[in-house]
């Protein structure tokens, strides 16, 4: 079982919510949306990108050469069985650590950004 | 996103994308490119960006047991400071495989230059006075008839260099036509087969290898090596396909298949010409010019095992360049296919 860090999660996400138009530049724009107010370095997505697609848990491949891009392809992302059900797991302890905070820290004394 | 309207300068593109490593260039060039506003900013996003995928790609193309080989040659032959200066460089070196075989134009440029360097290190010491030990006891002659050995030696290295170029060309590729699921499934399969039979192979060559070089004194932890590299290989089987997969699973899992196989490949042909390396150095530490000076030695000797030594390792680095192309290509042929009958949603 692939256990995931939390830049992994937040790259992962982005993925899964950009649905089929998950490439370099879309990818960091929502990872900076989902980390806020924290930044988040394309270079550290690239990495984390290429990172993920060693474990099996995304797949890319380029797309045709565009000009908006100076004649050069995207390499497109997506994320595979095994990275939906290592995401799963990961909102599933996340939603366990939100109860337990909430529980200790009281209802209104805590709220999630 | 929005469409830049304007590129970079060429001058500063070329710049990024000579740093940029190939494996990585098409996508974040186009990226850089995509979210251009002015030259500083394209600038300093690049120079951001560089370390993270030099690392990457450092992480991704590290082969440990190349590494180690290579790095316990270097450090039985030419001692420890030399290792630190050239473990960082060849890790470097990692990170910018090409993407593709080297051009024969490359190719053969990097056997002359490794001749002329032959000739101008000889013509150094020829030139060099009487306290240079190497020259102690060699007549104009033997030296003359040396610095036309490394002359000659240049038709020959561009002649293997072509030859591998030429084999290349021949061996069968992917291409870049858009194969349907079965296609590409049963294309996977015979690669399967392939390596499986192939390892099998050199796994039982190892042990024999092995076993000759137990009875040939070779080095024990070399011998241990083969033995445990030849385990390796037989225990080594390729994951058996899912059906279930569809097409852009089975070719993400068939390009990371590709690479592991040119990795452990890369290990192969370094292990296979390491008992001559080895052998080199004892011959070379017999003809004196390791350890003690050469006063007592064989100069002539010792200076053609150390051609002998750098050819060797020509011959192996120019084998990994050109088998790592042709897995890189195929993997780049297989990063642009389509699915046959679906459109592209690129």
């Amino acid at each position: 079982m692939e256990s995931l860090g939390q830049f992994e999660q937040i790259v992962l996400t982005a993925i899964l919510a950009l649905d089929g138009n998950a490439y370099g530049v879309t990818i960091h724009a929502k990872v900076e949306e989902l980390s806020r107010p924290k930044k988040a370095t394309r270079g550290a997505v690239y990495a984390t990108l290429d990172r993920m697609e060693d474990k099996g848990l995304i797949s890319s491949w380029l797309s045709e050469p565009t000009k908006e891009r100076g004649g050069r392809s995207r390499r497109h992302y997506r994320i595979e069985k095994s990275g939906e059900k290592a995401l799963k797991d990961s909102a599933r302890t996340a939603q366990r650590l939100i109860e337990t905070i909430a529980q200790n820290l009281g209802g209104l004394a805590w709220k999630p950004r | 996103m929005e469409a830049a309207l304007t590129g970079p300068p060429e001058w500063l593109e070329r710049i990024v994308l000579a740093a940029i490593p190939p494996q990585a260039r098409e996508g974040v060039a186009g990226d850089l490119w995509e979210t251009y506003q002015n030259p500083w900013q394209y600038a300093v996003e690049a120079f951001d960006t560089v370390p993270f995928l030099v690392w990457s790609q450092m992480r991704r193309n590290l082969n440990l047991p190349a590494l180690m080989l290579q790095g316990a040659l270097i450090f039985i032959c030419l001692g420890g400071p030399v290792t630190l200066l050239l473990m960082p460089l060849l890790l470097l070196r990692d990170a910018y495989q090409p993407v593709t075989r080297p051009c024969p134009r490359h190719a053969i440029r990097q056997a002359i230059l490794l001749s002329a360097g032959a000739m101008v290190l000889l013509f150094a010491i020829m030139s060099a006075r009487s306290t240079f030990s190497v020259r102690a006891g060699v007549d104009s002659f033997t030296w003359l008839s040396l610095f036309l050995a490394a002359l000659f030696l240049s038709p020959f290295l561009c002649l293997f260099r072509a030859g591998l170029i030429m084999r290349g060309d021949r061996a069968p590729q992917l291409g870049l036509r858009d194969l349907s699921k079965d296609a590409l499934a049963q294309a996977y399969e015979n690669f399967q087969q392939r390596v499986f039979c192939r390892n099998l192979l050199e796994g039982m060559a190892l042990v024999f290898a092995a076993a000759s070089g137990f009875f040939l004194d070779w080095n024990t932890l070399l011998v241990a090596s083969f033995i445990l590299t030849a385990l390796c290989l037989m225990l080594e089987s390729v994951p058996r396909l899912s059906r279930a997969c569809d097409f852009t699973a089975l070719r993400s899992r068939y390009q990371r298949d590709l690479a592991r196989q040119e990795q452990l490949r890369r290990f192969l042909r370094w292990l296979w010409f390491a008992p001559v390396l080895l052998a080199l150095h004892a011959r070379l530490a017999g003809d004196g010019l390791v350890g003690s000076g050469l006063t007592q030695g064989r100069p002539v000797s010792a200076l053609l095992d150390c051609v002998a030594a750098a050819i060797l390792c020509f011959l192996v680095a120019a084998l990994n360049r050109e088998n790592g192309g042709q897995v890189r290509e195929q993997i780049g042929a297989l990063d642009r296919m389509r699915e046959a009958g679906t459109p592209d949603l690129g």
